[in-house]
């Protein structure tokens, strides 16, 4: 059996130091890459604050249904038709989707399991929850959402559930 | 507290089944291939218990939809070592199959083979994949039964809630009752006296199985004759 001088050892230890490394800079660096880009740079903030709109404007299914609904591009098309009213690159790029009559292909980001029920409407409507305890401060973001403020974990749903006394029963939620 | 409970009259029974593909339809149960069916591995959560009687030609055979009995004081919670089956303040016997280990102690400690398991991950037939979405799918490994159809009383308690209203008698009922043609399933809040289900768990012909075994089912029969 060969055997190893004490430098090609060395060689050997650190090189694979080094390319341990690599691979973990390279990981923080460039990340998992989660698919997540939407299809547009939707600014809340300028709706928000520019247009005047509120949550349920566009998310319109929110307090009476379960699912609060991303907005079609219908609800869209009822302020941005023909001509731009702005100078957004982004806002071409949707009338280009208006025209096409195509529906922009959005990315859902918050999703619970199969086996969990969320209603909206009731959380909404019942609960009285604002949009912010869940969703984070989304008037103030200038870029679309790639990633959920608030953790969907059951933990968090049962703290807050607790806090509120609400209803901890499995069956409350799971189906 | 409501506490939920079904009637099922014999009487009106035809036996017919629709309250076994109903409850199949219903809640995503797996349709099971005939070659596991006869290694005892079939699936249901309304069974329906049949058995002939006499020899050929002259034959007797009985039939009695069989759904979870929801005990008052279940075997089954009692030998789970991982509380995924637990008694809920409303009486039902939940199942929560993403904590259920597999274990199977429930399936031998309940005495009316209520529970059944998966040993395979579901086959779907064409046109059938997407199933009911409001009940989620089970995986392989896992127990599952009869839920009362707990999922409509998720949604039926959410429309109350919001009406500021109780639940009205025969608002929530699950799909084996809704789906039999002879209204012989009966369901609904046996606490409430002014319920069906009240008034027809007190009459003469009442009767429930395992009587002696002091488990309490919630599932009351009705029949006039004495050998079902």
């Amino acid at each position: 059996m060969a055997t190893l001088s004490p430098t090609s050892r060395k060689t050997l230890l650190f090189g694979g130091f080094g390319a341990l490394f690599l691979l973990i800079a390279g990981y923080v660096a460039l990340g998992p890459d989660d698919g997540l880009r939407q299809p547009l740079q939707y600014n809340h903030k300028i709706h928000v604050e520019t247009a005047g709109l509120i949550c349920t404007d566009c998310h319109q299914a929110v307090q009476i249904s379960p699912s609060a609904t991303i907005p079609q591009l219908e609800t869209c098309s009822l302020c941005h038709s023909g001509e731009p009213i702005s100078e957004s690159p982004e806002e071409r790029r949707l009338l280009e989707f208006v025209s096409n009559e195509t529906e922009i292909p959005w990315k859902r980001v918050y999703r619970v399991p199969d086996h969990v029920y969320f209603s909206h409407r009731r959380h909404v409507t019942r609960g009285g929850l604002e949009c912010v305890t869940c969703h984070g401060d989304v008037a103030e973001f200038t870029v679309p959402i790639t990633a959920a403020v608030t953790p969907v974990t059951m933990k968090h749903c049962m703290d807050c559930h607790r806090e509120h006394a609400v209803s901890n029963d499995c069956l409350t939620c799971h189906r | 507290m409501p506490k939920w409970a079904m009637v099922i009259d014999v009487d009106k029974c035809t036996g017919c089944g629709a309250c076994v593909v109903g409850c199949k339809m219903e809640n995503n149960v797996p349709i099971v291939d005939p070659v596991e069916a006869q290694n005892g591995r079939v699936m249901f959560w309304m069974d329906m218990m049949t058995t002939t009687e006499g020899t050929l030609p002259n034959t007797h055979t009985k039939r009695v939809p069989k759904p979870c009995f929801h005990c008052d004081d279940p075997p089954c919670t009692r030998v789970c070592p991982v509380g995924a089956t637990y008694r809920n303040p409303e009486g039902l016997v939940a199942q929560i199959y993403h904590r259920c280990i597999g274990c199977r102690y429930c399936m031998a400690a309940c005495p009316f083979t209520a529970k059944v398991y998966n040993w395979y991950d579901p086959k779907w037939i064409d046109g059938a994949e997407i199933g009911n979405p409001d009940v989620s799918r089970r995986m392989v490994g896992v127990v599952e039964k009869c839920s009362f159809c707990s999922h409509r009383l998720m949604k039926v308690k959410e429309t109350a809630d919001l009406e500021d209203r109780p639940i009205t008698d025969g608002e929530y009922i699950p799909a084996c009752a809704e789906s039999c043609p002879a209204e012989a399933i009966i369901f609904g809040n046996i606490e409430n006296t002014e319920s069906d289900v009240y008034r027809l768990s007190r009459s003469y012909r009442v009767f429930r199985y395992g009587e002696g075994l002091g488990v309490e089912p919630k599932v009351y029969y009705l029949a006039r004759r004495t050998d079902v």
